[in-house]
């Protein structure tokens, strides 16, 4: 490779933690396509690659990410955001995992019946992730749609990371994945989670306490130690791609009104007073 | 015992490979050189019509009337994936990315539960299509070559790939001949090269072709002529097996000492 490429390399991979950046097998990479203008103009709006196809001219949304473990809010603030908007008179769309047409059900199944490997299930999350990218969220943001994504792939790599699946691997995968206006991190500790989930469900998923991984037998134990593994992780993709942390601790209404209040800067919306409605007032705690 | 009608594939002399760490698995994601396990891979890839599968069909009938440890495996075959890869497929859902996505899924399926652990417990491995057909199709896709590399980092690298070349209007008349009518994506509909079927097949194989092409030497490909009659193919297969493999690692049983 020439020295003027390498280095080009070298800033890409600065600047898009996500790019792949180790030699690859089987084989050598392949000689990579020159389309220099188009790769910087594309960094803007992908962690690595472009997607086939796209075209950022067409842009004209917002994609507002909410990242944070189960319990944390993260769907109530949603729901809430969403009237919000709407009664500002923004078109709304929302995403989250596991919602595709294309494989959101067969991933619904391989986790009853428990019966994947992880990389496999890797694989199927990003394809479920990469059909609501093609086929809900930017069509939404060509529209000029905000799209508030339940999750994104912050979740997918640290989940996947924990399992042991190489990080370059599976950030690279991810390399295609459109870039976030704003991502917001709801950090909770892991026991406040435990609290909160238990109460919604009067139980805790076989998943979500990570019991594919025999950290402990004890339930409890196995939700705190997994759950604590994917916060690590989560400190550090929150450093790299510059998340907002949020104390996921504090009210909803306090969660809510910082949330309004970066959205508001970048929708350019002045006033972001806000009361839910009656049929969301019992989410207002 | 091979019967008398297939060469003995145990006369060819070779090095034993070196025994393999056990208690090393590879991690998901990370390269996986064929020096990790004991058993063998061998590959067969070419476009549609090169007349891969016959041979690699054949080459496995042999093996198996020698009584050798082999499994083998296809392409696009795993149960788990089966049902989203066919409604993506009828329902026309599929985007270069999902489309590639979704065969790494079945790859990944396959390769966790059959390929790795068979080839860490010493058996000969083939496959039908390998990594380098995504390789070749999804960049024929359109799909950046450097993410293509990194989705399959985590697959084995074959002991030997066969390439099996054809020209591309001897390959596509094999295909076309045989089959009522293509499937849309088989002929590559998705990309918009053409609104004839047979057209846009043809297009699209070509693409291909010159996608495997640039693989060659990159991947150290075993290049054999895909026009060749079928037993002289066979012929070169077999003896290019038993050259570079140590075959008798995989016979039934220890020959008797007496």
């Amino acid at each position: 490779m020439p020295e003027q490429e390498k280095d080009k390399e070298k800033e890409k991979a600065s600047a898009a933690p996500t790019a792949t950046e180790q030699p690859v097998a089987p084989g050598q990479p392949a000689p990579a396509t020159k389309v220099p203008a188009a790769e910087e103009e594309a960094s803007q709006y992908f962690f690595g690659e472009p997607l086939v196809g796209f075209d950022p001219s067409e842009i004209t949304g917002s994609l507002i990410v909410i990242e944070g473990m189960d319990g944390s809010g993260r769907s109530t603030q949603i729901a809430l955001l969403q009237e919000w908007l709407e009664s500002e008179g923004f078109a709304v769309q929302t995403s989250g995992l596991r919602r595709s047409n294309l494989v959101g059900r067969d991933i619904d199944q391989l986790l009853a019946k428990n019966a994947v490997t992880r990389l496999t299930l890797s694989l199927m999350y990003a394809t479920d992730f990469f059909d609501q990218v093609e086929h809900r969220i930017l069509p939404a943001l060509r529209a000029g749609t905000v799209v508030l994504a339940d999750r994104f792939i912050f979740t997918l790599i640290a989940r996947g990371v924990v399992r042991g699946i190489n990080r370059d691997y599976i950030s690279g995968l991810y390399a295609m994945a459109l870039r976030p206006h704003l991502t917001f991190w709801l950090n909770v500790r892991p026991e406040t989670a435990f609290a909160r989930e238990f109460k919604k469900a009067q139980a805790i998923s076989y998943w979500e306490a990570g019991r594919d991984m025999s950290l402990s037998h004890d339930l409890y134990w196995s939700f705190i130690r997994y759950q604590t593994m994917i916060k690590r992780e989560f400190e550090v993709m929150a450093k790299r791609h510059s998340f907002i942390e949020l104390d996921g601790e504090a009210s909803v209404s306090a969660v809510n009104k910082q949330l309004r209040q970066r959205i508001g800067e970048r929708l350019g919306i002045r006033a972001t007073k806000y009361a839910p409605s009656s049929a969301l007032q019992h989410l207002w705690r | 015992m091979p019967t008398s009608s297939v060469e003995n594939p145990e006369s060819s002399q070779k090095a034993p490979r070196p025994e393999a760490a056990k208690s090393t698995l590879p991690q998901p994601g990370r390269p996986v050189p064929s020096r990790a396990y004991p058993g063998a891979l061998i590959v067969v890839e070419g476009t549609d019509g090169s007349g891969k599968s016959t041979q690699l069909y054949l080459l496995k009938r042999w093996l198996e009337i020698g009584g050798y440890r082999l499994h083998f495996t296809e392409w696009n075959s795993s149960p788990l994936v089966k049902s989203a890869t066919r409604r993506g497929k009828q329902r026309r859902l599929l985007t270069p990315t999902t489309f590639s996505l979704l065969h790494a899924a079945d790859f990944a399926d396959r390769c966790e539960r059959q390929i790795m652990p068979l080839l860490q417990g010493d058996y000969l491995v083939l496959a039908d299509r390998y990594v380098y057909t995504a390789f070749a199709r999804d960049a024929a896709r359109g799909c950046p070559p450097r993410w293509l590399r990194n989705l399959y980092r985590f697959a084995p690298v074959p002991d030997i790939t066969f390439y099996f070349r054809a020209p591309l209007d001897v390959a596509v008349h094999r295909i076309l001949s045989g089959r009522p009518k293509l499937k849309y994506y088989e002929a590559g509909m998705d990309l918009g090269l053409s609104y004839d079927r047979s057209e846009s097949f043809r297009l699209f194989q070509a693409r291909i072709l010159e996608e495997y092409d640039k693989m060659v030497d990159s991947d150290n490909f075993v290049v054999l002529d895909g026009t060749l009659p079928v037993n002289k193919l066979q012929k070169q297969m077999r003896d290019i097996v038993a050259s570079k493999i140590d075959l008798k690692r995989f016979a039934p049983h220890a020959p008797e000492v007496e």
